[in-house]
Parts: structure tokens; C-alpha cells; sequence
């Protein structure tokens, strides 16, 4: 009996809490326009207010008490972070933004827009990902919803070049930069670097030269991981672009972006040759040829801050200085150079990765947030603490706390020629797949150089 | 008296047996509880045996090397002469080992063997985990603010929102079924049975969009409501089979008699079937619980990772950062998640191995 009393005060409990538990959803009704360009949003209601964007709407208490979902990847650090950018914004415009960070992001947007569930913004740190999506039809149009000469005046063109997606019919306007990161990078430990009395290398023979004369001293100079779980292979990737970017013109990457030149082709094994003459060479690389494939790539960075140094260079994107040790200070124990060119007349390119941010629900509330998104002041308190470079040109330097990141957004507005990641643009088999495992087992040794070059071409084919 | 001396050692080969499986099973359960008090540094660089005393290379007589000692030539130490890979790796040399001190400033170590007695544990694991990380800010004018994350306590009450329900919910709902399954008899009793457990087959993978779509248009999403439902139904085929060969095997005198003192059939569920069926009732309970403790996937789809329901497995997850840079709070976050199964099979032990010989010892 006592049992059954429990059983039933249970269920009514769990009744009553069904009741509470349905209250607290978030059950915002579905925008019906999910389709395109529609431009019908509440923006010019109101003579008063005709001429004013849904931004300026925004900040004039518009939009007080409605609520815009955001979903990406920012978790932990980097969401407390982006959190802070948009407090402000929030306290001031009185819209809630209700950010959700998943660690399976790229996993999980794909059934959230399948199930009809899509956020109302959501931030891709692949625009490859978003480019699939964009095929749908389900992304919306930016091009009518955003004044188009205010984007061309806060953005390299490139970065809206690279916003410019396929979309159901015709291209489309798919997403708006954020935040951006610079991956053409060399780190190394500045005090010990200039002890030792060595110059940042201008160029490539100069950097290889410096290479060689580490060695001779008693050190290998490189220091490199790329084991990632499972997506062990993609520093390498990111080399192979940078030297790509290097070596031939900005029209042949992409064109190898686009599946159009193959990765058998003399330019992209020309790359990994040159790539080789480091990668390879067990006096240049920290721990051997070997311990490239078993180095995490966070833990690769480790060698440079003992005392002495065991490795002098790192090459990698600005992100990797949240793996360094906290006691290490930037400008002082360690600083960057450019991964020097390689063949003059290629200029300074500079490959970069972002977050592009993509609108599934058109209200006008969420304009104005994507609105917000393209202004500068969006991501200043995270530029501030440091770590990520606004692609914007609204974003003044001042507003870097280190001289690393402000020489860093100064790389990025002074580049000749400004590349995406190209493993993140590439279709997921290939920039995700055969490219990260086609370049493993060429750096373990299992596969010769052509045969991991046709490996990974073959990530094309099927 | 020889019979009595083979049965005795037979049982020695047993619990030897049985000894070496329970150290199997647990030597992995023991290295991540040790990790779990001890620092990240050393997590990273050793493995957590070394925290048991054992003998170690300890530093010693350095020697100098001329400065101008070619590297990848033959290199004389004391008379022999080695080469670089060797003293890289270290290089015995009788009770001495030879190894590069500052391969730049051309410096060897003679390294002596010693026995290292110092474990170096901490708590920060699970301070970091149970109050939050801590974020070390930069502001506009250079300063540092550090700014407190939350901890495991709120992720943990969700967790509990989300599992009793999606525990008793189903049990309760199969326990019916499985009474009227077994002593009812109605038409496409058979029938209903075998697409049930039919259902047992169908993988959740492939009702995730269907569903969510659903729950799109009714409003449930990130809804305890919604999960709750979505548990229950994952749950039913399971736990409906396994309450029906329970309730099945019941004597069937008992609801005869009761029967004909006139007892309905909700009567005769409510008294006799319940009682009778709680080791059964229990062990399902502990499996459907542990399922819902530990799941990610339906959380992942349906509930989503806003803090005011986010659950313990995807709080977890997102503990070791953007990049994966803190996996080591993984260590103790995985047992503070693991205490409440614990406490749940612990509290209903004695029924579970009951409830599992009720399903399957038939007569």
C-alpha cells in the first residue's frame, strides 16, 4: 500500500512538475519566412522611425523584452567571454540574447535546422558547414536585410567575398564576420630568441637558414603536433595552405579550395615538398619526425618555455596562446613573426579562420542583433582581453591590450591577398576527412607523398 | 577427503580468477581517481603511478663539453665516445646514466638512481570542477578581472529533474502494460506485444529529427516536458519486456482467488502485483536511471545546453574549454558524476541481483 502511495504521489508530482517544466520552455513561435531575401520586416513601422535601421530601432528601446537564440561552439572561457561583449548591448537595448555554446556544434546545427528548430542566429566557425546549409534555402539572405555600402565600408572586401554563398537560387549573402583569427603565425620565445643573439628571418631562405643554424647550435628549432583525437592531421593542413598562399597565386588556391585543382597537381606537391624540408628532418623538428603524428597540438607549444628552450618556433594560429603556460607573458617571454613568403611575387598573403554568423529567423529583433554583429564595438571587451582580431574596420587598434594582437589586426588590414582556412571551405569528406588522414600517414610514414596526395584527392571523388 | 581438498581448490582458482578480473576492472577506475588529486602539470608530463614510490634517474655531476663540440659527429664523453641520439635518450654507463643537461651549452649530466617518495596531490581538480572555473579577464585599461564560472550544482539538480521522472514515468507506465500484456486477454494481444518489442531493434538515432520536428511544432523543445517524453518512450520497449517475463511468471492462483473475492483488476495490480514485483521494479529502475544519468545524445537534441537545463554529461564536456585545453577536469568531474549511480545501485543492491534472476530463471 505504502508502496503504491508513493508511486502516485510521484506521478502527481511529476504532473505538477510537467506544469512548471512547460512554463520555462522557450517556445518563441517559429518565424514563418525562412525562405529568403523577404523583406518585410517590422523595420518601417512608423513614419517617425522610417529612415532609421534596425540597429539605431534597437538602441532606441524598440525591441525592449524580446528575446533572439544564438547557438555556437563558445563554451567555457570564450563563452563567458562573448558573453561579456554583448552585456552592454543587452542592458541597452533591453533583447535578450540567449546564447546556447555546444562542444558538438557542428554536429548538432544540422539536425536543429532539419527539425525545424534552428536558432535564430548562429555562429559557424565553418563556413563550409554553412555553405551546405545555405544550399537549402534555409538560410536568409542578407543582401536586402543589412545596408549593404555600411558592410563594404566596415569590411575588407574579401571577408564579404567569403560571406557569399550559393544559396537555394542564386548567390546569396549567408553570414556576416565576427571574429576572426590569423593563422600565418611563427611563435617563439622573444627573451631567450634575442639572448641567444638570432634575427626574425624576412625570408623563407632566411628563416631555414636561421633553421639550420639552431641545429648546429644544439637545438632542433620547430616544434610540432598535430594530434588532435579525431581530428588528428590539421595543423598539418593549415601549413599546407600557408605555403600554398606562398608559392602560387591567390586564383590557383582557389581553385584547389574549390576542388578545381587537384591535389596531385605539381603546385600543391611543390607545397608539401617544401613543407618536408622541415617537417622531415629529425634535427629540425623537436622529439623527431616521429613525434609530430603523437604531439597534441596544444602540447606542442610546451618545449619553448623551459629554460633554456628545448624547440625555438611554433607555427600557429593566435588561439594557441590559451595553451601557453599562464606564468608566460606576451611582449615579453614570447612573441610572433610572419611566417615569411616564400616566392616574391606572391606578396604577403595571410590565412585566416573566423566565426560567420548566419540568420535562420527574420524578425526584426534579430536584424538588430546581426546589425550589432557587424559593428566593431560588438567584440571590443573580447578584443580586449585578448586572443581573437575583429575583422571589422570600425575595430581600432587601440583597443588591443598587447602589442602581439595589435600588430597581429595590423597583419590582417595590411595583407596583399586575405585566404580562409581552406580545409574549413572545403566539403567536410575532404577538408575533414581525407586531408587530415592523407596527411597523418604521409608524416607517419605509412604512405608515400603521392600516394597521400591521391588518398586525399579521392575524398573528391566519392 | 579428497573430494573436500578439489572442491577447495577449485574455489582457489576461482577467486584467483575472479581476483585478477576485479584488478583488471578497476586498475583504470583507480589511475583516473589518482589523477583526479593531482595537478595538471603532472597529469601532462607523468603517468599516475609515479605517485607510488619508485626509482627514478636524480641529477648529478655535470659535466662541460667544449663549446664547439660538433653535434652530429661522434661525441667523446670521459674517454668514450657516443653519439647525440644516445644521450638524448640517456645512456647507462654502469651505475650512471649519461644524459644531455643543456644540449646548447654542451652540458652532461651523470645522472645517479634514487628512490622518489613525494606525491604532489591537490584538491584544485575538484574545486574547479564543483565551484567553478575561475576566468582570468583582461579589461580595456589593461587590468585583470577574474570572473567566477559555475560550478557542477545546477547541472546537477537538472540531472535529477530530468532522470526520477524519466524513471518512474516509464517504470510505472510499463509496469501497467506489462500486467495487461501477461493476464488480460484482449484482440492483437500477440499482435501489439511483438511490435513492441519490435521497437527494441529500432535504433534512437533515426527518430531524433521526426521527433524533433514534432516537439518543433508543439513547443517542447529544451522543456523538461519534452525530455521527459522523450526518455519514457527511448525507455518503454526495454522495460516493458522485462516487467512483462516478470509479471508473467506469477503464480496465477493468487489472482484467481483474488478475483473471486471480487478484487478488480486494478485492485489486484495495485496489491499484489506492485508488492510482488519491487526486486524487478528496482533493477529496471536502476538500469532506465543509469541510462538517463548518463546519456548525452537525447539531452544533446532535445533539452540543448542552456545553463537553466543543462545536464551534467554536456556540462561536463564543456568544462575542458573550446579547444579541449582542460581535459584534466575531466578526471574528477567523472567521479562526482559517477556518485549519484553509485549511491542509487549501492541503496537498491539487493534487489537488483534478485530482480535479475526474476527476469530469466523461468518455472
Amino acid at each position: 500500500m505504502s508502496l503504491l502511495l508513493v508511486l502516485l504521489l510521484s506521478f502527481t508530482m511529476v504532473l505538477s512538475a510537467c506544469g512548471g517544466g512547460g512554463n520555462t520552455a522557450k517556445n518563441e513561435p517559429p518565424a514563418n519566412n525562412q525562405t529568403g531575401g523577404n523583406n518585410q520586416g517590422a523595420a518601417n513601422e512608423g513614419s517617425s522611425n522610417e529612415n532609421l535601421s534596425p540597429l539605431e530601432l534597437a538602441l532606441k528601446g524598440e525591441y525592449k523584452g524580446t528575446k533572439v537564440s544564438m547557438f555556437g561552439p563558445f563554451v567555457d572561457a570564450d563563452q563567458v567571454k562573448f558573453e561579456n561583449s554583448i552585456k552592454e548591448f543587452e542592458e541597452k537595448t533591453g533583447i535578450d540574447i540567449q546564447y546556447e555554446g555546444s562542444k558538438e556544434f557542428e554536429a548538432t546545427i544540422n539536425i536543429r535546422v532539419d527539425g525545424g528548430n534552428a536558432p535564430d542566429i548562429a555562429d559557424f566557425p565553418q563556413p563550409g558547414l554553412l555553405a551546405s546549409i545555405a544550399k537549402t534555402g534555409k538560410v536568409i539572405d542578407l543582401t536586402n536585410i543589412l545596408d549593404q555600402d555600411k558592410l563594404k565600408a566596415n569590411y575588407n572586401q574579401s571577408w564579404l567575398d567569403m560571406g557569399t554563398m550559393d544559396g537555394k537560387d542564386g548567390k546569396i549573402l549567408a553570414g556576416i564576420w565576427n571574429r576572426s583569427n590569423v593563422k600565418s603565425l611563427v611563435w617563439y620565445p622573444k627573451k631567450q630568441f634575442e639572448e641567444a643573439g638570432y634575427e626574425i628571418p624576412e625570408t623563407w631562405d632566411e628563416l631555414m637558414a636561421l633553421t639550420e643554424q639552431i641545429a648546429k647550435d644544439g637545438d632542433p628549432a620547430w616544434s610540432i603536433g598535430i594530434e588532435s583525437g579525431a581530428a588528428t592531421g590539421w595543423t598539418a593542413t593549415d601549413w599546407v595552405e600557408d605555403i600554398m598562399l606562398r608559392t602560387t597565386t591567390p586564383e590557383n588556391y582557389d581553385k584547389w579550395v574549390n576542388g578545381e585543382l587537384p591535389f596531385t597537381s605539381p603546385e600543391v606537391k611543390r607545397a608539401v615538398e617544401i613543407m618536408s624540408d622541415i617537417w622531415m628532418n629529425k634535427d629540425y623538428v623537436y622529439g623527431g619526425t616521429k613525434s609530430i603524428v603523437t604531439t597534441a597540438f596544444g602540447d606542442a607549444p610546451g618545449p619553448m618555455f623551459t629554460d633554456p628552450p628545448k624547440a625555438w618556433f611554433h607555427r600557429q594560429g593566435n588561439f594557441i596562446t590559451s595553451f601557453f603556460p599562464e606564468t608566460a607573458k606576451v611582449d615579453e617571454d614570447y612573441d610572433w613573426f610572419y611566417l615569411p613568403s616564400i616566392d616574391e611575387e606572391y606578396g604577403k598573403p595571410v590565412l585566416v579562420a573566423g566565426d560567420i554568423y548566419a540568420m535562420f529567423n527574420d524578425r526584426p529583433e534579430v536584424r538588430a542583433v546581426l546589425e550589432f554583429f557587424t559593428t566593431g564595438e560588438s567584440i571590443k571587451t573580447w578584443v580586449q582581453s585578448g586572443g581573437v582580431i575583429a575583422p571589422m574596420n570600425d575595430a581600432s587598434l587601440d583597443w588591443y591590450s598587447s602589442e602581439s594582437d595589435r600588430r597581429m589586426a595590423q597583419l590582417v588590414q595590411d595583407a596583399s591577398t586575405l585566404r580562409f582556412d581552406g580545409s574549413d571551405l572545403m566539403p567536410g569528406k575532404v577538408g575533414a576527412g581525407t586531408f587530415w588522414k592523407g596527411m597523418t600517414d604521409y608524416v607517419s610514414g605509412t604512405a608515400s607523398l603521392d600516394d597521400a596526395l591521391k588518398q586525399i584527392q579521392s575524398g573528391w571523388d566519392n | 577427503m579428497v573430494g573436500r581438498k578439489k572442491r577447495k581448490g577449485n574455489k582457489t582458482v576461482v577467486n584467483v580468477v575472479l581476483g585478477i578480473i576485479c584488478f583488471i576492472w578497476l586498475l583504470p577506475t583507480l589511475g583516473l581517481f589518482i589523477s583526479s588529486f593531482r595537478p595538471a602539470a603532472d597529469i601532462l608530463q607523468t603517468g599516475w603511478w609515479k605517485v607510488f614510490p619508485h626509482q627514478e634517474w636524480k641529477a648529478g655531476e655535470t659535466l662541460q663539453l667544449s663549446k664547439d663540440v660538433d653535434l652530429r659527429e661522434p661525441i667523446e664523453v670521459n674517454g668514450k665516445t657516443y653519439s647525440d641520439d644516445q644521450l638524448k635518450a640517456g645512456v647507462s654507463e654502469g651505475d650512471h646514466r649519461l644524459i644531455w643537461e643543456n644540449r646548447r651549452a654542451r652540458t652532461i649530466n651523470v645522472q645517479e638512481r634514487g628512490w622518489e617518495v613525494k606525491p604532489n596531490f591537490t584538491l584544485d581538480n575538484y574545486k574547479n570542477v564543483l565551484s567553478g572555473k575561475e576566468y582570468k579577464l583582461k579589461l580595456g585599461d589593461g587590468s585583470e578581472t577574474v570572473q567566477k564560472g559555475t560550478g557542477l550544482s545546477q547541472a546537477f539538480w537538472n540531472t535529477l529533474t530530468i532522470a526520477v521522472p524519466a524513471t518512474v514515468i516509464p517504470v510505472l507506465i510499463a509496469s501497467f502494460a506489462a500486467y495487461a500484456f501477461a493476464w488480460l486477454r484482449f484482440p492483437g494481444r500477440k499482435t501489439l506485444f511483438v511490435v513492441i518489442i519490435a521497437m527494441l531493434v529500432i535504433p534512437i538515432q533515426v527518430a531524433l529529427i521526426p521527433i524533433l520536428k514534432d516537439y518543433t511544432a508543439l513547443g517542447l523543445n529544451g522543456s523538461y516536458l519534452g525530455i521527459w517524453l522523450a526518455h519514457t518512450a527511448f525507455g518503454l520497449p526495454l522495460v516493458t519486456y522485462f516487467m512483462y517475463n516478470f509479471i508473467s511468471q506469477l503464480p496465477k492462483d493468487l489472482f484467481e482467488s483474488a478475483f473471486i473475492d471480487g478484487a478488480s483488476h486494478f485492485t489486484i495490480f495495485s496489491r499484489l502485483i506492485l508488492p510482488l514485483s519491487v526486486p524487478a521494479l528496482a533493477s529496471i529502475a536502476i538500469f532506465q536511471f543509469l541510462w538517463v544519468w548518463n546519456d548525452y545524445l537525447v539531452s544533446l537534441i532535445f533539452i540543448g545546453n542552456q545553463p537553466n537545463v543543462q545536464v551534467m554529461s554536456m556540462k561536463i564536456a564543456d568544462l575542458v574549454g573550446s579547444r579541449g585545453n582542460d581535459w584534466h577536469l575531466l578526471t574528477s568531474a567523472a567521479f562526482i558524476s559517477m556518485l549519484m549511480p553509485l549511491t542509487i545501485f549501492f541503496l537498491l543492491q539487493k534487489y537488483f541481483v534478485k530482480g535479475l534472476m526474476g527476469g530469466s530463471v523461468k518455472g
